[in-house]
C-alpha cells in the first residue's frame, strides 16, 4: 500500500538556527587571558541577546544559485534529492510505498509507463501491447538493445530478453515472494493456483520468442495494463537474486537510467548515470538521494543551495515558500491523487449503524480544515479524489459539512444527545497527525461523539487497524497506484480485501451489491458504461459511508532554478529521471 | 518551624523571589482554569485563524488576548488550564516520590543490615538506568498514556535521592541518645519512627521535594514534547510548546509564553528549594 506514510510528518528536534549562531561565536570564546575571557563572554551574552532580539542571520528569500542558462539540455553535475523517511528495499517485488518506487524508478524501468497526462505509454515495450478481442490476451513486444546494469552478480550486464520478464513476474507471484503486489496480477490464467503454491505452472504466461511476451487472462481486466506499469511488473535480472540471495533487496537489478552505486542505509543512495541506457540523454553524471532528512532541515539546506528540490514542508515554510515571490517560476502546488478520511469499522458498535457513520461524514467541517493546515488540503467528499478518473463531480450525497444533517442522523441513529462511550481513534503518530486528531476530536464533539486519540507508530497502525474487530475508527489515506477508479474502490471496499488480520479494507466494509458492480467494472471494455457503473459504486459508497470522506492533500514542490526538465508527475511522486543541470551555476546572493 | 530558619529564610532575596515565583505559578494553576476566558479545546478556525492558516496574534480578535495557537483555540486558556496539568503532574509525582523515599529511607536506616542492602541495592538499579529512556520506553508499552500514568510513572522513577539522603540522616539519628532512651523506655518501633525520627529527616525531604517538583515540571514538559505527556486535546506547557514547533518562524509567540512559564517555575522552585536549604541546614 503506497499509502499514510508521507503525509505522517515527523518533527526534528534540531535546531539548526541556533547550531548556527554557536558556530558563528565559536571564536570568540577560545584563549585570551581571564580579562579578555570575561570580555568575551559578555560579547557572547550580548551577541545572544542581539541574536534573540533581531533575529539571527536568515537564510536567503530567494535561490541561492541560478543556473547558466544553456537553452538545451546539458549533461553532468550532481544532484542531490532527499526524502524524510527510509527507503526499506530496492526489490519491486516487495517494496510498496511512495520513497521505494522513487528509488526503483531512479534504476529500473517497466514495460509500459505514463506520460504526464497520465495515460498510459511503451517504454521497455516498443510499442502498446496487441489486445485480442475478447480483451484477455496482451502480446507485447520488447524493445531491442536494453541492457541490465554491469554489477558484481551480472560483470558484463546483458540484453533484457522475454524471458527476463517471464522469471520476474513468475518471482513476483510466487508464494515464498509474500508480494503484496500480486493481487493486481491475480487474472493471469494460472495465477491463483501458482500463487497457492498448487502449481509450478503458470499458462497464462508464455515467452514466444527472446523479444515476445504474451499474457492470457482469465477475465477481460481494464486495470492489467496499469498493473504492468507498477513497480510490481518492473523486469529485474535473475543473476541478482541469485547472486546476492536475502540481500538482493539492498541492490538494484535493473536497466533503469540511473546505476545504483552504493547505499549507506538509512543515509543515502548514490546512484551513476547509465551509459548503456536504452534512452540515454544527456543527464546529470551522478545522483544522491538522502534518506531520513527531516523536512525542516531539508528546506534550509534547500535554501542554501544544498539540496536540488523540496517536496513537503512544515506550515511555516509552506508559507515562505508560496509567498516568496523569486521561487515563484520554481515552484508548483498541486492536489495529490490520494484519499483522506476517518475509517469507521463497520461491524462494530457504533459504527456498524449506518446513521451514526454518516453523522461522522456530515459533521466534519472540511473547509476549516483546509483553512487550520494553510490551503494545503483539498476538500472532499468521496472516495475517488478530483484528478483521477471515476471521480464524479457533483456526486448527490457526497459528504460536506452540514451539521444540522449530521444531528439528525445522529436522531435517527437514536443517540440525539451523542454516544454515551468515548470513541478511540487510532491514527500514526507524529506532529501533524496529532493537529489532524485534535480538529476530528473537535468535529465530532459537536454531535456529541467524545473522541480519544491512540496514536500508534506507522508499522504498529498499520498492524492493528488490519485486525478484525480490533479497532473501532482510524484517519487514513490512500495514494493512487495507477491512474483508475478500481485502484481506490477494491482495495479499500471490496469484501475480497477483507482479511482476519493484515486487512486492506479496513472499514471491514462489505456490500454484495457494490461488489459485483466493481467485478464488472474491473472488466467492462466499454468506457462510457464503465464510468458509469463507478458512478453508481460512487453513490454507494457515500450513501453508506464506511469512510467519512474528508480531503486530497496538497503538495508544494519547489526546486532550484538551475535543475531544469523537472515537471511533477501526475502518477510518480517525485519522479527526477528526467532533470538536467544548467551548471556551472552561479552565486546571486 | 524554629524561628531562626524562618529569619534566616526572610534574609536570603533568591529564597524570597524564589518563594514569589512560585506562588505567582502556584497560584495560576490553581486558579487558572477557572478564570481561563475561553474553553482551553474549543477550536473557532474560522475566527482565529487567518487564511493563511496562521492563527491571530495577540489582541487581533477582541477577548483573545494571546492570540490563537495553531488550530484556533485561545492560547491564554490553554496557558491557563496547561498549568494546572503541568504542576498537577508535577507535584503527584513529587508526592509519590516523596512517600516512597521516605518510608524506603527510613526502613533502611532504622533496620539496617539485609533490609538496608536490598533497599540500597535498589536505589543503586533504579538510579542506573537513564531517566528519560526508560520513562518513554514505559510509557510506549502503556495500553492507554493518561495523565495517571505519566505522575505515577515519574514519580517511581524519582524517590532514590531522598531515599538515600534520608537513610544516611536516619542511621545518624537511631544513635542519638533520647532515642535510645525511647527504646529503652519501651516504646514501639512506629511511635520511634513517626515520633522522634522522622522530625528529624522532614527538613531535608523538604528541600528535596521543592527541587522535585522543579525536575519534576521538566520531565513532563519533555516527556510532553516527545508526545508521551497529556493526552489530546489537553494541554500542558511542554505539550504546547510542541504544537509551537511547526509554526516556530512564523509565531515564535507560541512556543514562547509555555518555555518563560516553565523556566519561571523551575527557577522558582529551585530557588525556594536552595533558600530552604540554607535555613533549615546552615
Amino acid at each position: 500500500m503506497r499509502s499514510i506514510r508521507s503525509s505522517l510528518g515527523r518533527s526534528s528536534r534540531d535546531l539548526p538556527a541556533s547550531r548556527r549562531r554557536s558556530r558563528r561565536l565559536a571564536p570568540l570564546q577560545t584563549g585570551g587571558p581571564p580579562a579578555a575571557c570575561a570580555r568575551a563572554q559578555s560579547e557572547v551574552a550580548l551577541l545572544l541577546l542581539a541574536c534573540l532580539m533581531a533575529g539571527c542571520p536568515e537564510a536567503p528569500d530567494g535561490p541561492r544559485y541560478r543556473g547558466a542558462g544553456a537553452d538545451s539540455r546539458q549533461g553532468g553535475g550532481t544532484v542531490v534529492i532527499h526524502h524524510e523517511s527510509v527507503v526499506d528495499t530496492l526489490d519491486p517485488h516487495k517494496g510498496w510505498n511512495e520513497l521505494a518506487t522513487m528509488a526503483v524508478r531512479l534504476c529500473m524501468d517497466g514495460l509500459l509507463d505514463y506520460d504526464h497526462d497520465a495515460e498510459l505509454i511503451p517504454s521497455l515495450a516498443v510499442a502498446m501491447p496487441d489486445v485480442s478481442e475478447d480483451g484477455k490476451t496482451f502480446r507485447f513486444r520488447l524493445r531491442e538493445g536494453v541492457r541490465f546494469h554491469p554489477s558484481e552478480a551480472l560483470p558484463e550486464g546483458r540484453e533484457l530478453t522475454a524471458h527476463d520478464v517471464e522469471w520476474s513476474i513468475r518471482r513476483l507471484l510466487h508464494p515464498d515472494t509474500a508480494s503484496q503486489g500480486s493481487a493486481f496480477f491475480m487474472k493471469i490464467d494460472g495465477a491463483e493456483a501458482f500463487h497457492a503454491g498448487e502449481s509450478e505452472e503458470l499458462p497464462g504466461l508464455r515467452v514466444l520468442d527472446d523479444r515476445t511476451v504474451e499474457f492470457e487472462l482469465t477475465d477481460a481486466d481494464q486495470t492489467f495494463l496499469n498493473a504492468m506499469a507498477m513497480p510490481f511488473a518492473y523486469p529485474v535480472a535473475h543473476e541478482y537474486f541469485e547472486h546476492f540471495g536475502a540481500d538482493a533487496g539492498k541492490h538494484c537489478a535493473g536497466v533503469g537510467p540511473y546505476v545504483l552505486e552504493s547505499w549507506e542505509r538509512g543515509v543515502q543512495l548514490e546512484y551513476r548515470r547509465f551509459a548503456d541506457y536504452w534512452n540515454a540523454q544527456p543527464s546529470p553524471e551522478r545522483l544522491i538521494y538522502q534518506e531520513n532528512l527531516d523536512r525542516r532541515v531539508a528546506s534550509l539546506r534547500f535554501r542554501n543551495g544544498g539540496l536540488a528540490a523540496i517536496h513537503r514542508q512544515n506550515t511555516a515554510d509552506a508559507a515562505f515558500y508560496t509567498t516568496a515571490e523569486k521561487w515563484e517560476p520554481h515552484r508548483e502546488l498541486r492536489v495529490l491523487p490520494s484519499s483522506w478520511g476517518v475509517i469507521m469499522n463497520t461491524e462494530v458498535a457504533p459504527f456498524d449503524n449506518v446513521h451514526i457513520r454518516r453523522a461522522v461524514a456530515f459533521a466534519i467541517d472540511r473547509q476549516s480544515w483546509a483553512r487550520a493546515r494553510g490551503g494545503r488540503l483539498r476538500p472532499l467528499g468521496q472516495l475517488v479524489p478530483e484528478n483521477v478518473p471515476g471521480h464524479v463531480p457533483n456526486l448527490e450525497g457526497a459528504h460536506t459539512f452540514d451539521l444540522e444533517r449530521a444531528r439528525e442522523e445522529m436522531r435517527l441513529a437514536g443517540h440525539p444527545e451523542g454516544l454515551d462511550e468515548e470513541i478511540t481513534l487510532v491514527m500514526g503518530d507524529g506532529d501533524v497527525s496529532r493537529i489532524y486528531g485534535e480538529l476530528i476530536q473537535s468535529d465530532l464533539q459537536r454531535i456529541g461523539i467524545q473522541v480519544k486519540l491512540r496514536m500508534l507508530s506507522f508499522a504498529a497502525f498499520l498492524q492493528e487497524t488490519g485486525i478484525r474487530h480490533r479497532v473501532q475508527m482510524l484517519f487514513s489515506g490512500w495514494n493512487m497506484d495507477f491512474p483508475d477508479p478500481a485502484n481506490f474502490y477494491e482495495p479499500l471496499l471490496h469484501s475480497r480485501a477483507i482479511t482476519d488480520e493484515n486487512s486492506q479494507n479496513r472499514a471491514f466494509y462489505s456490500n454484495p451489491e457494490l461488489d459485483t458492480l466493481l467485478d464488472e467494472a474491473r472488466a467492462e471494455t466499454d468506457g462510457a458504461k464503465r464510468r458509469a457503473m463507478y458512478r453508481e459504486a460512487a453513490k454507494i459508497v457515500v450513501e453508506d459511508a464506511p469512510w467519512a470522506f474528508v480531503y486530497s492533500p496538497m503538495l508544494l514542490e519547489v526546486w532550484q532554478p538551475y535543475v531544469r526538465g523537472y515537471v511533477p508527475h501526475p502518477v510518480w511522486s517525485q519522479d527526477y529521471r528526467s532533470i538536467w543541470l544548467d551548471l556551472p551555476r552561479s552565486r546571486i546572493q | 518551624m524554629d524561628p531562626r530558619a524562618w529569619r534566616r529564610f526572610r534574609k536570603n532575596k533568591g529564597a524570597l523571589v524564589g518563594a514569589i515565583l512560585v506562588a505567582l505559578v502556584t497560584a495560576m494553576a490553581l486558579v487558572g482554569p477557572f478564570v481561563a476566558p475561553h474553553d482551553p479545546n474549543e477550536q473557532r478556525r474560522e475566527l482565529l485563524l487567518r487564511d493563511d492558516g496562521t492563527p491571530v496574534a495577540p489582541g487581533e480578535v477582541e477577548g483573545y488576548t494571546l492570540g490563537a495557537d495553531t488550530v484556533g483555540r485561545d492560547e491564554l486558556s490553554r496557558l491557563l488550564h496547561g498549568g494546572m496539568i503541568s504542576m498537577q503532574v508535577a507535584f503527584m509525582a513529587t508526592l509519590i516520590a516523596v512517600v516512597l523515599g521516605l518510608g524506603v529511607g527510613v526502613t533502611s536506616g532504622y533496620f539496617g543490615g539485609l533490609t538496608d542492602s536490598i533497599a540500597m541495592r535498589t536505589v543503586d538499579i533504579v538510579l542506573s538506568i537513564p531517566f528519560l529512556l526508560i520513562a518513554v520506553t514505559i510509557l510506549q508499552v502503556v495500553e492507554e498514556p493518561s495523565l495517571t500514568s505519566l505522575y505515577v510513572l515519574l514519580g517511581f522513577l524519582s524517590w532514590t535521592t531522598l531515599a538515600r539522603i534520608t537513610r544516611a540522616k536516619v542511621m545518624q539519628v537511631r544513635e542519638l541518645e533520647y532515642v535510645q532512651a525511647a527504646r529503652a523506655l519501651g516504646a514501639g518501633v512506629p511511635r520511634i519512627l513517626l515520633r522522634h525520627v522522622l522530625p528529624n529527616v522532614i527538613g531535608p525531604a523538604i528541600v528535596i521535594a521543592t527541587t522535585l517538583v522543579a525536575q519534576m515540571i521538566l520531565v513532563e514538559s519533555a516527556m510532553s514534547y516527545l508526545g508521551l505527556g497529556v493526552p489530546p486535546p489537553d494541554a500542558s506547557w511542554g505539550s504546547m510548546l510542541r504544537e509551537g514547533e511547526e509554526m516556530l518562524a512564523l509565531a515564535p509567540r507560541l512556543m514562547l509564553y509555555p518555555s518563560t512559564l516553565i523556566v519561571m517555575a523551575v527557577f522558582g522552585f529551585n530557588l525556594l528549594g536552595e533558600g530552604l536549604r540554607d535555613a533549615l541546614d546552615p
